[in-house]
């Protein structure tokens, strides 16, 4: 039986300005996704990355992607994230950079994986509170992607 | 998880850009940054001042994303050179942590690899390499302890110098076969910088293998560090401690095993 495999490329966009974080949609990512491949490898890199190349959820308020793509040319399209400087969107350029987190084969893998992280930050994160409020606001938005949520998420950004 | 460092963080006199970057650097998992001062000794006799004190820059540093210690600071210094005589002197020298030597010339590149007591060399990436690597100079290095430095900021900044970077790149790992090498960030500004695993899929395209790739941000790099410590002591035995440093090092120092201290006082 053929199977077809993939990759699910969970990453973190990295911006210096956390406001210009909520302007992010996934055409953008995609389209500079796809710019970026095309200019570090060529023809070949922009043929194989409009195969079964798509991004699949963005969590505009955590900055979290998930890119998937085939198995056999994943680490061309990851060799290629370095290096993009800016994502464009509706004309407004934000300065950003992709911060590769976690390859996984499904979908759950990485959500496994992202569950985890969140608990990690929200270590990192609530010690620095000021208030209460921003507390249970941090809190709220970085549990909002648990395992048993995650298809409402997903169809809601989709 | 293992420990991955960024070796090189251009100093700026700008104390908030540096601090955002630190603070960047944490955040995406490096546990150690050295912030690299750079001299240039051709332009008349620049001289090499002290390193400013990590403690000023923080009252806390930041904690390490996936880990609970802070960040670890150190300090860098890197002499662009094309004369062998310009690297003489060594008081100074015991100020920083790690000494690097950026040599323009094919003979200080010969001389840099076999006798000067540097930590690490740096590559050229801004421009063609102006000489051929030989296998003698490296193989020389490789011995000692020596490590090749590949820097990757200026190749997101530019096309060109993108080019200059693989090519140069692919030239040292067809002489070193990929071994002492490390690829930092030569970052100015936090949105140059890259989290690990991307730097070592990075290393893919230098054509350094998979194991390779993830051992150059890894333990390429702690043994660097160790290389620069070992030269603050005396043949490898006695240890002087700096009091703002934590006791830990000491003890670091210490667990050292005897096959290894015999190895560093040889290579002395």
């Amino acid at each position: 039986m053929v199977r077809l495999k993939s990759r699910y490329l969970l990453c973190e966009v990295c911006v210096s300005d956390r406001r210009n974080l909520s302007l992010l949609d996934d055409r953008a990512i995609y389209t500079a996704t796809k710019a970026a491949v095309a200019r570090a490898h060529g023809d070949y890199g922009a043929a194989l990355s409009s195969l079964g190349f798509s991004v699949k959820y963005l969590n505009a308020h955590t900055g979290i992607v998930f890119l998937r793509c085939r198995k056999s040319h994943y680490r061309l399209i990851w060799s290629a994230l370095p290096f993009i400087t800016s994502l464009e969107n509706r004309g407004q350029r934000v300065p950003c950079f992709l911060n590769c987190l976690h390859v996984g084969g499904t979908i759950r893998t990485c959500q496994k994986f992202l569950v985890r992280y969140n608990t990690q930050q929200l270590h990192r994160m609530l010690p620095l509170c000021q208030s209460e409020a921003e507390r249970s606001e941090i809190r709220k938005s970085v549990l909002s992607c648990t395992l048993k949520k995650e298809a409402d998420d997903e169809e809601e950004d989709e | 998880m293992a420990v991955f460092m960024d070796l090189n963080i251009t100093y700026t006199t700008d104390k908030k850009r540096l601090r955002s970057v630190i603070e960047t650097a944490a955040h995406l998992g490096y546990s150690t940054v050295a912030i690299n001062y750079v001299v240039d000794l051709q332009q008349k006799k620049q001289e090499i001042g002290k390193p400013k004190c990590v403690l000023e820059l923080f009252d806390t540093f930041p904690i390490v994303q996936g880990k609970s210690r802070p960040i670890k600071v150190l300090n860098r210094l890197t002499v662009v050179a094309s004369d062998p005589s310009h690297f003489r002197p060594n008081a100074e020298y015991k100020a920083y942590d790690l000494v690097a030597v950026y040599p323009t010339t094919e003979k200080l590149f010969h001389a840099a690899c076999m006798t000067f007591d540097v930590d690490i060399i740096c590559v050229a990436v801004i421009e063609k390499q102006p000489f051929f690597f030989k296998r003698s100079p490296i193989n020389g290095a490789i011995e000692r302890g020596v490590f090749f430095e590949i820097s990757y900021t200026p190749a997101i900044r530019d096309s060109t110098m993108r080019r200059y970077t693989i090519a140069n790149a692919i030239s040292l790992m067809e002489t070193c076969k990929g071994k002492n090498v490390i690829v930092t960030s030569g970052a100015e500004k936090p949105l140059e910088l890259r989290g690990p695993y991307d730097i070592a899929n990075l290393g893919l395209l230098f054509g350094l293998s998979e194991g390779d790739g993830k051992a150059a941000i890894s333990t390429n790099c702690r043994a660097v560090h160790l290389h620069g410590e070992t030269r603050k002591t005396a043949l490898g035995i006695v240890h002087s401690m700096k009091s703002e440093q934590p006791l830990t090092e000491r003890q670091e120092k210490e667990d050292v095993p005897a096959s290894k201290r015999a190895k560093i006082e040889m290579a002395q």
